[in-house]
């Protein structure tokens, strides 16, 4: 299927501290790959380098087989990358719908002739608003439409991020830490939502999580990082039986 | 690519999603509902000044209401939409006015060439600031606009062309080849914040408006949405220049006379901001309060010419302590609270449909 997104030796230095140390990834086409490490590993700030967020010392970023180093994020949108927040970013008093309908801004057209309704520009509108409502139902968020965002409980919020990323028709999705601070049922329904989206939508999807069951049992491939660097990689299976993994979690054992 | 079938997915899964029907059906109620008022209020506006009693100078006063309102708009665009301060529209004000007013001195245009060539400019001009501008935020990009509008009124003071103090004086204004009095020019001046009205619902009920309400509310949010931070933010400037200058050559052709005396004064940027502040920023109605507010205060106050200016900034700051979003905000809650209510409690009747 061939590779979707490729970074290179990417550094991120915060002043003497190095976030990144030539850290290095694949992700193929179609698949869901895992991204674990310990906290302050660098999982955040790679994940806001390959959706362009965060500028890097040095490295490349590939995606879709062309280099994105000069990117902007509103590129990778249009490219096809749609991400989420640890802590959630959404419009709060917006409603539902539109904060989902503000997620498919790529596909307003021209903003001249938006602003102008123009009788094109309308039907992109009416487009824009049933994928908006269909996405929404497929995230069980349909109830909420009319409800300002602010107003939802936090795993409603999540949900809601998703579905705004969903509603650029992305290609690859990058999910940061979806599950953190939800509580069981509410992970194991993102758990079947990324299932949802890879095995139906066809998207192919980057996940950082600190929720190990979920990670086990998503991922397809998983990359383990720590202290900025690649530690590990490989099958679930794998990664759970590797020493350096197992050391960087729960600490050397002194003997 | 992997980006094709999803496309194809979601449209055959388009059938118009007659689940949410009832919303839409409610929603376009309320845009009905809306529309009347608003057909009424236009049709008050043709017709009171028919009265016997009403007089040139009322509708002359009105006028310069008006102006006062569609600058407004035009800040509002900028400040309530997008979440960016201008302290500085006093310039596009005097851009527009000096614009109408030397083209209809050299070339004597028609009016209404004279107002769409001063959007132009004026927006132009907006969006070459907002190049300079846009990377300011906040409080820098509010002194960065009101250095723009001491430009402006330098400009004016000092290049000959604009005549300076002395001031260029306009012959009797002309629509289609006829000249009109106070009563055509506030037909006019009617006209006009109708469709500046209509514009702006449109902008903000358009792809456009939610990038600009993206920019405001959320910034990560919104580039997390694929908006163009930069391009949206000189778009917006050079929209809502684009309407205040309508109001500044309306405001040369109220009184036919342009003057660096009026247009080199920081205080009109002030006003602007005022009314858009008082009457509330994030709702179209509001501005039309706060340009009442802003032009009659001092026009009841006369006599106490100064006092006039205390009030404003008593009410200004009450305005701020007490209804932050503005006092239309305060006038429409009840209305927009019923409404909400109603529409979550049909969005929130779907489930039903959706398990039953």
């Amino acid at each position: 299927m061939g590779e979707h997104l490729r970074c290179q030796d990417i550094q991120v230095s915060f002043g003497g501290v190095r976030a990144c140390n030539n850290l290095s990834l694949t992700v193929p086409r179609g698949k869901i790959i895992g991204l674990i490490g310990p906290n302050g590993a660098g999982k955040t700030t790679l994940f806001n380098v390959l959706s362009r967020f965060q500028s890097y010392d040095a490295g490349d970023v590939y995606f879709e087989g062309k280099l994105a180093n000069d990117r902007m994020p509103h590129h990778m949108v249009s490219m096809g990358m749609a991400r989420t927040f640890q802590n959630i970013n959404l419009f709060k008093d917006q409603t539902t719908l539109q904060n989902i309908m503000t997620g498919a801004h790529g596909q307003i057209g021209n903003p001249i002739s938006a602003m102008c309704w123009l009788p094109a520009a309308r039907r992109r509108e009416r487009q824009i608003e049933d994928y908006a409502i269909h996405v929404a139902d497929m995230l069980n968020l349909t109830p909420e439409l009319e409800n300002e965002v602010g107003n939802l409980p936090y795993g409603h919020q999540k949900r809601v991020e998703l579905a705004r990323a969903l509603a650029s028709r992305p290609s690859m999705l990058l999910l940061d830490e979806p599950v953190a601070g939800c509580n069981d049922s509410e992970t194991q329904e993102l758990k079947e939502l990324v299932f949802k989206v890879n095995r139906e939508m066809g998207v192919t999807v980057l996940l950082v999580e600190h929720d190990m069951s979920m990670v086990m049992e998503v991922c397809d491939f998983i990359y383990v990082i720590n202290f900025g660097a690649n530690l590990a990689m490989g099958t679930p299976g794998e990664v759970r039986a590797n020493k350096d993994v197992i050391a960087a979690y729960l600490g050397e054992d002194d003997d | 690519m992997s980006k094709v079938p999803i496309t194809k997915a979601a449209s055959n899964n388009l059938e118009s999603s007659p689940k949410y029907a009832p919303v839409r059906a409610l929603k376009q109620r309320y845009t009905r509902q809306n529309l009347i008022a608003v057909a009424i209020l236009v049709a008050l506006a043709i017709l009171i000044p028919l009265l016997p009693q009403v007089k040139g100078w009322m509708l002359s006063q009105v006028s310069l209401v008006i102006i006062y309102i569609i600058a407004a708009m035009g800040v509002a665009v900028l400040v309530g939409f997008t979440g960016l301060v201008s302290v500085g529209h006093g310039g596009f004000l005097a851009i527009g006015a000096y614009t109408s007013a030397l083209l209809t001195k050299y070339f004597g245009v028609d009016l209404i060439i004279g107002l769409i060539s001063a959007m132009f400019v004026s927006a132009f001009l907006g969006a070459l600031l907002a190049v300079v501008f846009v990377r300011l935020s906040g409080a820098f990009m509010a002194i960065g606009t009101l250095g723009f509008a001491f430009f402006v009124g330098t400009v004016v003071n000092n290049v000959s062309i604009f005549e300076g103090r002395d001031g260029i004086f306009l012959d009797n204004n002309v629509i289609l080849g006829i000249r009109i009095e106070d009563f055509g020019f506030y037909y006019t001046s009617v006209a006009s914040l109708l469709l500046v009205t209509l514009a702006v619902y449109c902008l903000v009920n358009s792809g456009t408006g939610r990038a600009f309400m993206a920019l405001r509310d959320s910034e990560n949010a919104a580039k997390a949405s694929g908006v163009n931070r930069l391009l949206y933010r000189v778009l917006a400037f050079a929209i809502s220049a684009g309407i205040t200058g309508i109001a500044g050559a309306l405001n040369a052709h109220v009184v036919n006379y342009v003057s660096a005396e009026v247009y080199a004064d920081i205080w009109y940027s002030v006003d602007i901001l005022i009314a858009v502040v008082v009457g509330g920023p994030a709702i179209l109605f509001g501005p039309y309060l706060g340009g009442i507010f802003v032009v009659m205060l001092p026009f009841f106050l006369e006599r106490l010419a100064d006092f006039s200016f205390i009030l404003k900034g008593v009410v200004l700051i009450a305005v701020l302590r007490f209804a932050p979003a503005g006092v239309g905000e305060l006038i429409l809650r009840p209305l927009r609270i019923a409404r909400r209510r109603k529409l979550r409690s049909v969005a929130a009747g779907l489930r039903e449909s959706e398990v039953g």
